[in-house]
């Protein structure tokens, strides 16, 4: 069916009852006949008495009313939306009216909430391709599922590779990712109505496969507007965005320095406290219990027994280059060997390790080959069998 | 801990809302609505105000001493100013720094302020270089542990840990959605937990995206008065009974295999003996605690009620933490429905407070509320525990 | 072993970087001035009832009375006087001119306070107390203060 500016003439009507305000319609008598031409356009007959409302569809010419709209299509629905100016229209002969004028422009307006167009979830994903930001998507290659429940949803796949952007109708098996919600949550999203962090947490969008994946969509994508989307006129609000950035020199001291030595060693050293004996690692110089200086190093490990498993799925980007590790990553706390038992030391496990590690084992070090004393020397643990 | 020199009472309390949209306010501008607030809440004016006390995580707004550039709508102009930074108890902190300035007399009203605007910084950047530079930097992940959730799923079994976990975590919810200032509420119910325990997005291991609490931006600021000037400007003061301050070094390696007590549990086991508290479970009547996560909401409510075994988990499934339980706990929605990280520690006993004064809100508990407890959270396990009091009768006992 | 504090041998310096992306908003008001320097070349400012002054740069609440300040907005003169100045003798990459410039206080007709702003168009030895000095706008606009150059004699 023709539509302009994304909607139909006849979305107008159909929505006139759930639009209509009994209050401002009070004392208010009248009928006003819609004599819409070309694609799309009609006859209807609209009859507002005693604060309720009758929409009529006609099959011919209207006339004999208190007001009778005469206009084609696309100059109806402009005028409707905002997007064509009321003023011109009439000016130019676009819109013609018989009878009182007064009633289209006075009565009108109380007597109805503005249309404002329904966009489908359809609408949205079909216009993805042209969407698309090619610029964006250099190295990326994913396909994105969308499983939309419900009316005006449906099922589709989303490719993007080499930098082009295809849309099929289908839910693919092997999709990157794969996000599932009802049509409206869809629909709601794409119009800022709804915030995506609020849906996800609140369950009412799912997300199977690489969550990394969904997040890419917003910047491979400009943003849906509709079609009737009037240009709001909002306040302009300004911010400023920056990036400061201080350049820092830490001194290590004589502990930390001798750490750092270690690792170019293999060895861990750590420090320990003169009153309690417990050892301290990475070594500080001061044991906060006993609140006195520890001026002996030990040397602890190099291999140790996990304590607790931290199997991490969500990485946060890095500030200045927006990148992300690779997840899942596993940090391991663990006791290293000849350390006290209630100090943990904390690091991350060999990738190729993740599915066999349990508290309780035993792990050992894993060293860069080339070691310049500093934490990049030490790269993981791993399971010590 | 020393003799109290004088009482205090809060006589004011302001909230701004709590939102992640608040491009139209300056943070100046924010930090002036909360304390119109409260000044309109308690009733008086700029000029009654001795001292103004100041705290947010600095490096979020990346504002070097942000409360000088707050003083123009702090109102802290021709007065004596403080800054506290502590991390994430700053706001608990400010409550216990104003209590203790009044009390001592050098001033006898004193207006705290606790803010944050996380909208116009970067969080996980500045929670990141908390750590220390030469080490832990490199590896932290901000601050996310699945820690707690793996060590109750040991003790009580992994079925009946998320479920109470996911349990709690709906009650909050349910309180957000009666506090007109929350920012997150969902709308959840308790027929979602098998749902939502299975299906919520891991974030590190079994702490998952809806346990974890949010980033909110707004302020919180409170205003003290000696107990001669609480009496004559306001109705029903607020008393501040004691509080207690537990940090620990900024290290995280207390998970080796024999645990030290807790912050949580030294800094109730130190408070409640000190002021004769026997059964923590019996004695209050809201409990207000800073629970950044559900799992840690309800392993700490162990700590700090001193329980044993799973006495906690039982309190939950019978209810007893629900506003109609024996124990209410958060009616706010705690931490996880509202997070401005330099107010949420003030939030605590903003909102016990205003429950025994009886204005919270749609979240009221029902019955009489004498005695709360409010606790604040930061850093690698930090506690600061307040107790509250409506009237003035302890200090018989 | 033992260590000896006194021994450095064992110190070590790391360099390290803190830079954090970040975002200040104007809020409305400031929106607002902004937007006059940018588009309209004006430069507004609030008036305080209650104290009985001007204030600009323009903010929500006065901060000395509380009072309501953001529907009394005044028009204020593009011209004014240098009330104090400096002269920035050194160079660093977040500073808007290179060395030597004059960094002055100006108080713009109609307006109570002063705010600084750099002046261009004389030498640095020749600036004074008491100078008149016009604003000039920025032609490429970066919704900043500095949508307002500088000022120059007039």
């Amino acid at each position: 069916m023709a539509q302009y500016f994304g909607t139909a003439v006849e979305d107008i009507f159909n929505t006139m009852g759930e639009r209509f305000l009994p209050e401002g319609a009070q004392d208010v008598n009248v009928t006003i006949g819609y004599n819409i031409s070309g694609d799309g356009g009609g006859h209807w007959k609209v009859t507002i008495q005693e604060g309720t409302l009758k929409v009529e569809t006609m099959d011919g010419e209207v006339a004999d009313c208190t007001a009778v709209l005469h206009a084609n299509a696309e100059t109806f629905v402009g005028v409707t939306l905002g997007r064509i100016d009321a003023g011109e229209a009439f000016s130019s002969g676009n819109i013609k009216v018989d009878g009182d004028l007064t009633v289209l422009i006075a009565i009108l307006p109380k007597a109805f909430r503005p249309f404002k167009p329904v966009v489908k979830a359809s609408t949205i994903v079909e216009s993805v391709e042209e969407r698309f930001r090619p610029e964006k998507a250099e190295g990326v290659d994913v396909k994105i599922g969308y499983d939309l429940s419900g009316e005006g949803g449906g099922q589709w796949t989303v490719v993007v590779k080499d930098q082009t952007c295809t849309l099929k109708d289908v839910l693919d098996d092997d999709c990157t990712v794969v996000m599932r919600m009802e049509a409206q949550v869809f629909v709601d999203l794409n119009q800022g109505k709804l915030d995506g962090a609020t849906a996800f947490t609140s369950g009412q969008v799912k997300v199977d496969g690489d969550i990394g994946a969904a997040g890419q969509t917003t910047s491979l994508f400009r943003k849906y507007v509709s079609e009737g989307a009037a240009e709001e006129k909002g306040e302009e609000l300004i911010s400023l965005k920056c990036l400061p950035s201080i350049n820092q020199r830490y001194a290590t001291g004589p502990m930390m320095g001798k750490w750092f030595d270690g690792l170019k060693e293999k060895k861990f050293y750590a420090a320990k406290c003169p009153e309690c004996g417990r050892t301290l690692v990475p070594p500080r110089e001061i044991c906060a219990q006993c609140r006195v200086r520890c001026n002996e190093l030990v040397e602890v490990g190099p291999e140790g027994t996990v304590t607790i498993v931290d199997v991490v799925y969500y990485a946060s980007p890095d500030p200045l280059t927006g990148k992300i590790r690779e997840t899942p990553y596993t940090a391991l706390f663990m006791i290293l060997d000849g350390a006290s038992n209630d100090e943990s030391f904390a690091h991350d496990l060999n990738p190729k390790d993740i599915d066999r590690i349990k508290s309780g084992m035993k792990v050992r070090p894993v060293w860069a080959d080339d070691r310049k004393g500093n934490y990049k020397d030490l790269l993981y643990f791993e399971i010590a069998d | 801990m020393g003799k109290r020199n004088r009482n205090v009472g809060i006589i004011g309390i302001g909230q701004t809302e709590y939102s992640s949209h608040k491009e139209h306010q300056n943070q100046v501008e924010m930090v002036n609505e909360g304390v119109r607030y409260a000044l309109e809440d308690a009733g008086i004016t700029l000029d009654d105000i001795d001292c103004v006390i100041h705290g947010n995580m600095e490096l979020f707004e990346m504002v070097h001493q942000p409360d000088l550039w707050h003083s123009l709508g702090s109102g802290a102009y021709g007065k004596e100013q403080l800054r506290i930074t502590t991390g994430g108890t700053t706001g608990a902190s400010l409550v216990c720094a104003a209590d203790n300035l009044v009390a001592s007399g050098m001033y006898d009203v004193v207006m705290a302020i606790g803010l944050e605007k996380l909208q116009e910084g970067h969080t996980t950047g500045g929670i990141t270089n908390m750590a220390d530079p030469l080490w832990f930097r490199h590896l932290q992940t901000g601050a996310l542990t699945a820690t707690t959730a793996t060590m109750m799923m040991e003790e009580f079994g992994e079925e009946r840990a998320k479920r109470a976990a996911m349990k709690y975590r709906i009650m909050m919810d349910k309180h957000a959605c009666l506090n007109p200032r929350a920012h997150r509420r969902f709308g959840l119910d308790y027929d979602q937990i098998d749902d939502l325990m299975n299906t919520s997005p891991q974030l590190v291991g079994e702490l998952r995206l809806i346990h974890m609490c949010s980033q909110s931006d707004g302020a919180c600021v409170m205003i003290f008065a000696s107990e001669e000037k609480a009496k004559k400007l306001c109705k029903n003061p607020v008393w501040i009974r004691d509080h207690i301050t537990v940090h620990r070094e900024e290290t995280f390696n207390n998970f080796g295999i024999e645990m030290p007590e807790m912050t949580h549990h030294y800094a109730a086991r130190k408070l409640f003996e000190r002021n004769g508290v026997t059964n923590p479970v019996e004695y209050f009547d809201v409990f207000e605690m800073y629970d950044p996560s559900a799992w840690w909401g309800l392993d700490w409510a162990r700590e700090f009620l001193l329980l044993k075994g799973d006495e906690h988990i039982r309190l939950l499934e019978d209810g007893e933490f629900d506003l109609d339980g024996k124990l209410p706990i958060n009616p706010s929605g705690g931490v996880t429905a509202s997070n401005p990280i330099g107010a949420t520690a003030m939030l605590r006993p903003a909102e016990a407070a205003m429950q025994i004064r009886g204005d919270a809100g749609p979240q009221q508990i029902k019955k009489e509320v004498r005695h709360a407890l409010a606790s604040g959270f930061g850093g690698t396990l930090w506690t600061v525990l307040i107790m509250l009091e409506k009237d003035l009768d302890w200090q018989e006992v | 072993m033992k260590i000896s504090y006194e021994d450095t041998k064992d110190c070590k310096v790391i360099t390290g970087k803190m830079a954090l992306p970040n975002q200040y908003f104007a809020g409305r008001v400031g929106s607002k001035f902004i937007i006059a320097l940018r588009d309209e070349h004006k430069i507004l400012g609030v008036r305080c009832e209650n104290c009985d002054k001007v204030l600009v740069p323009p903010r929500e609440y006065c901060e000395k009375c509380l009072s309501k300040l953001d529907e009394s907005w005044i028009e204020l003169s593009n011209e004014g006087t240098i009330t104090n100045y400096t002269i920035v003798n050194y160079n660093d990459r977040h500073l808007p001119r290179r060395a030597p410039y004059i960094l002055a206080m100006i108080q713009v007709d109609g307006a109570d306070t002063p705010f600084p702003h750099i002046v261009e168009g004389i030498d640095v030895e020749d600036v004074k107390v008491g100078m008149r000095v016009k604003a000039v706008f920025a032609g490429e606009t970066t919704n900043t203060i500095r949508d307002l150059d500088h000022f120059e004699p007039v």
